[in-house]
């Protein structure tokens, strides 16, 4: 059979509305299951830099210990609302959740920290990301990774903020104080700059409120 | 018609092991059991149903554009897959990240649809479709049994070489867990399987 090309436009046509209205009518059915999913996720991961691990359901544990805070900070001279998670821990100290959000190689990557009410030492950190590299990039949501995050210091001897660098070639080789470095992913380098940025950027807004829960100890 | 002919793709005509086909996926998800599991189930819904729907409207398709066609109707049933399994599977769709995303340009479920769905009815394309995912599940699943066996010591994460080996002296092989020992054990596989 010969199939004209005003044929072929309107099969075309027609396939494709098909599949697209399939498509859509699945993701609207199951988005709320989704959402449910992530949130029991972004739960999770809270919990877990702030260490608490393997936790019978998160949801119910979570709103236990966690507190979520609507805090205003300074970003580029602008005011603006920032989350700030309280939980309080085993020993019943408090430790403070901040929510993280930067690039990577090939998208979003994201994380919280968990900082001691010190405000300062690292409770814990954990990050996630869309797709990095896997085996490579993909390797900064390993908890072996994260954990070197833990005991880490933001500010130096002076209070001047530092962040977490993260050292290409390892802390070890290089002259960055082992307190404020961490290793970076081998072959992930991308992605670990992007690591480093959204620490530093992500954390600053927060330094005055960090430098507040200092002092109140 | 007898079911045994489409038998094929389970040892004669193994779709990894005598095609070669899919290597990319049977290397990077078998690490363990599970989500190897996960994704053989995930390749064979979505070649059994794309070879169903493309075999139900073969006769429609203009020849010209029956690759975009087929494009189309895989790419729907993988986005359909990957939707489901981040509803009610959200743990297993974040461990097989984007390898899901990736049946799409898996050269089984297309090869299928050129080589069988187009030019025969429904039913029989549906049953190639569902033994050729068999197929690449079969090999998936022993590649992740012996990866996961010995490279973590676990099967689908339960422990089950005793503890009493570690003290004597046993030690997992951290080889297994990576891409290169599944290389060498498909192509073992495909050595056995041929001799």
């Amino acid at each position: 059979m010969k199939f004209s090309n005003t044929y072929i436009f309107i099969f075309t046509t027609v396939v494709v509305l098909i599949c697209a209205i399939i498509l859509t009518l699945a993701s609207v059915g199951l988005q709320p299951f989704q959402q449910a999913n992530r949130q029991k996720e972004r739960m999770t991961q809270i919990l877990t830099a702030s260490g608490y691990k393997s936790i019978g359901d998160p949801i119910q544990f979570y709103n236990s210990v966690a507190e979520e805070r609507e805090v205003e900070v300074l970003v580029d001279g602008k005011k603006e609302q920032r989350q700030m998670i309280q939980v309080k821990l085993r020993d019943s100290s408090y430790c403070y959740v901040f929510p993280l959000k930067g690039k990577g190689l090939w998208g979003p990557i994201w994380g919280y920290i968990a900082v001691k009410d010190d405000g300062n030492t690292i409770q814990g950190a954990v990050f996630d990301h869309k797709g990095e590299t896997p085996g490579l990039g993909d390797e900064i949501s390993t908890e072996r990774y994260a954990a070197q995050f833990e005991g880490k210091l933001l500010f130096d001897q002076l209070g001047v903020f530092q962040s977490i660098k993260v050292v290409k070639g390892g802390v070890a080789n290089s002259n960055i104080d082992p307190n404020h470095g961490v290793d970076a992913v081998s072959g992930g380098t991308i992605t670990s700059q992007g690591l480093e940025t959204m620490i530093a950027k992500g954390l600053e807004p927060y330094i005055p409120l960090l430098k507040q829960i200092n002092k109140k100890d | 018609m007898s079911i045994k002919k489409y038998f094929g793709p389970l040892s004669k005509n193994n779709p990894v092991l005598v095609q070669i086909l899919g290597v990319c996926s049977a290397l990077a998800v078998t690490a363990q059991l599970k989500p190897a599991f996960v994704m053989a189930l995930s390749v064979t819904v979505v070649t059994g149903f794309s070879n169903l729907v493309i075999s139900s409207i073969r006769k429609m398709i203009p020849p010209r554009i029956r690759i975009v066609i087929q494009l189309v109707v895989i790419a729907t049933m993988v986005i359909l897959v990957d939707q489901i399994l981040q509803a009610f599977f959200y743990d297993m769709s974040k461990m097989l990240s984007v390898f899901v995303g990736l049946i799409i340009t898996n050269c089984i479920v297309m090869g299928r649809l050129e080589a069988f769905a187009m030019g025969n009815p429904p039913l029989p394309s549906f049953l190639d479709g569902i033994f050729n995912g068999l197929g690449f599940g079969l090999v998936l699943i022993v590649v992740g049994f012996i990866r996961e066996l010995l490279g973590s010591g676990t099967l689908w994460n339960v422990q089950v070489i005793p503890t009493s080996f570690y003290e004597a002296g046993y030690m997992n092989n951290g080889l297994m867990m990576l891409p290169p020992m599944a290389l060498l054990l498909i192509g073992v596989m495909i050595w056995i399987q041929r001799s």
